[in-house]
């Protein structure tokens, strides 16, 4: 199993934002989570890569294991973690710098100085994001000059760059126009081949497009997790054919 | 209908008196620039030798020109020869007009001293060698000596001049370099020190701090700011002149260290809160997506946070620079007051604020003295401008 939850509640202060999650996502498979905002969705994913340690006050029980490794043992480094588990925000976030620089920023503080494998894994990484060839010939040009549906890709391959084995995605085409968003879902398409990919979607057309599992949270709980076609054809729970056929949400 | 018109009539009343305060106060400003400007702009236009005065020589005398520096020599007794000025091989006499009593005797000089501008000349006609200084109201008439007023005070004597004698007499010196050189050395390491300290204690604020500590510690730092200066000048002569002393074993402690160590201290809590407020508004998710990729919080301070904030970073440190230049209290108690060009931090040395505070007080009125301290101020008030030009425009630049 890539990733194992195990009785998960997770808590902002006092407001319980998970309640008893159970969950198991297969490796190279595109699970995708939906529900109303606010529903945890969101919650879950960045507890994949730690990321919610930032928020004060934040606390988790259960057991969140990933390669079968739990990732809140004591003796887990976060950093190294998140050269496993990558992620894609919302909205696409490249550094201020150049092209070039944005996808040699995880390898560099990951310490890799030889600039022939840094050359080499640019290269890999933006043609893995299917950018290469709109941008190779201006990759010492800021991020910024790319389109936003362009800095979405580069994001991608900077998260590729480090050889993750898992692909968190918060929303990745939120703010795209539609050919972008298509663009993000071939990518999204390929790249299951080599990665397990989590993503977050309020879209439910790209849920049943791009994913082969889909999760429905509702109200911090996982109502139902199944197989895509089965969730959206076919569900079990009534709140799930509620929220999928637009009644609520 | 009527209430309604009262409002109105009460609105443009209110809007005329907002407007006159708006003018009023922008005009005030832009006069006391323009003030600044008028009285110090006189100063080059007046002569070297003291107004008022005369300064004359016997007229069989070669020399009819003497650069300040020289007359200051002269009547210091360090020129004794007219040689030493291009003049024959003769000793120089100086004479003050009160040593006429050494030459003539009571009777002649008159109950009244109606007699002085003629014994004056009679003196300076009888002594080859003598230069006389005198005030202009005992002129002789048909003076037979020969006037040697010097130049008008020029901009290169100014702002190059190497000395700085405001009171000397009968030619005031004004050479603004050691002031000038004082303020910059002052400033630039009073900036050094403070600059690694500020950023340690903005990063640990920003980043590292829990939101309790930050809480106490930003407006206790922020309170720092207004502590008045002449408490930290007060503190720094009691606590850092003797360290300063003390630790390298110097005759006074009141030096261009001392002077720095607590300019230093004063400039902090800009360059802290500015710098802070630059790291804390870097967009979440460009620490995120840092973070994401395995960096550690670290690297993201160092790669991340900090580049991004780098122009408000710099902004911080321009506006601590301007602070440090124009601090004068503090600076003025504890850097020794003493108008040399400074060779080393060790020194004591005097700022531009420092010589303002101190001299404006004894500089008679639309005198070369009191001229000269507004030309100081000029200076002081292009500096302060550039500086809050280029704080302005690093800031622009990032949005």
């Amino acid at each position: 199993m890539m990733i194992q939850a195990e009785h998960i509640n997770f808590y902002y202060g006092t407001f319980q934002a998970l309640k008893n999650i159970n969950m198991e996502i297969e490796a190279n498979t595109v699970t995708a989570f939906i529900g109303p905002s606010g529903c945890g969705k969101s919650t879950f994913l960045r507890l994949i890569n730690r990321m919610n340690d930032l928020i004060p006050d934040a606390k988790m029980d259960g057991t969140l294991k990933v390669e079968d490794k739990d990732i809140y043992a004591p003796d887990v480094k976060v950093d190294e973690l998140r050269k496993r588990v990558g992620m894609v925000f919302q909205k696409p976030n490249p550094f201020p710098k150049s092209i070039y620089d944005n996808l040699a920023y995880g390898l560099r503080v990951n310490g890799v100085k030889d600039k022939k494998i840094i050359d080499e894994r640019v290269e890999t990484s933006l043609k893995g994001a299917a950018l290469w060839d709109e941008v190779k010939d201006k990759l010492n040009k800021s991020a910024y000059d790319l389109s936003g549906g362009q800095q979405q890709r580069l994001c991608i391959a900077r998260a590729l760059a480090v050889q993750p084995s898992i692909l968190l995605m918060d929303e990745p085409a939120s703010a795209l126009d539609p050919i972008s968003t298509s663009k993000i879902e071939d990518l999204i398409f390929e790249l299951k081949k080599d990665y397990t990919i989590v993503i977050v979607t309020h879209n439910m057309q790209q849920a049943t497009r791009v994913s082969d599992k889909t999760a429905f949270f509702y109200l911090g709980n996982l109502i139902e997790y199944d197989d895509t076609q089965k969730i959206f054809l076919n569900p079990k729970e009534k709140e799930t054919q509620n929220y999928i056929t637009g009644r609520f949400g | 209908m009527a209430r309604r018109k009262l409002a109105i009539v009460n609105e443009k009343i209110a809007e005329t008196i907002i407007r006159v305060c708006g003018w009023i106060s922008s005009l005030t400003i832009l006069l006391m620039v323009v003030f600044l400007f008028k009285e110090g702009a006189g100063l080059f236009s007046s002569k070297q030798v003291e107004d008022g005065y005369v300064l004359a020589v016997n007229k069989s005398n070669k020399v009819d020109h003497l650069g300040v520096e020289n007359i200051k020599d002269i009547f210091d007794m360090e020129i004794t020869n007219w040689k030493e000025v291009g003049g024959e091989d003769m000793d120089i006499i100086v004479f003050r007009f009160t040593d006429i009593t050494n030459y003539v005797s009571a009777e002649q000089l008159g109950a009244d001293f109606e007699n002085l501008p003629q014994c004056i000349d009679s003196v300076l006609a009888a002594n080859a060698g003598m230069i006389a200084f005198f005030p202009e109201t005992y002129m002789p008439e048909n003076f037979s000596g020969k006037r040697i007023d010097g130049d008008n005070i020029t901009l290169s004597s100014f702002f190059a001049g190497t000395e700085w004698f405001p009171t000397a007499t009968p030619a005031p010196i004004f050479g603004i370099l050691p002031l000038f050189l004082a303020t910059i050395l002052v400033s630039l390491a009073a900036i050094i020190m403070a600059v690694p300290l500020a950023l340690s204690v903005a990063i640990y604020m920003a980043e590292l701090a829990s939101p309790k500590v930050r809480k106490i510690l930003k407006p206790t730092i922020e309170l720092l700011a207004g502590i008045p200066s002449v408490v930290y000048g007060f503190f720094g002569l009691v606590v850092f002149v003797p360290m300063v002393q003390k630790a390298f074993d110097l005759p006074v402690g009141e030096t261009a260290l001392a002077g720095a160590i607590i300019l230093a201290i004063m400039a902090l809590p800009t360059i802290i809160t500015v710098s802070e407020d630059a790291m804390r508004s870097v967009p979440r998710s460009m620490k995120e997506a840092s973070l994401a990729l395995g960096a550690t919080h670290w690297q993201t301070i160092w790669k991340v946070i900090m580049p991004y904030a780098s122009s408000g970073i710099i902004a911080a440190i321009v506006m601590g620079v301007g602070r440090a230049i124009g601090e004068t209290m503090a600076v003025l108690m504890v850097t020794g007051n003493s108008a040399v060009i400074p060779d080393s931090l060790l020194t004591p040395v005097r700022t531009i604020p420092a010589t303002i505070a101190a001299e404006l007080g004894e500089a008679p009125v639309g005198g070369a003295h009191y001229q000269a301290l507004f030309m100081l101020g000029c200076i002081l008030f292009v500096i302060t401008l550039l500086i809050s030009l280029a704080a302005n425009k690093i800031q622009s630049k990032k949005k």
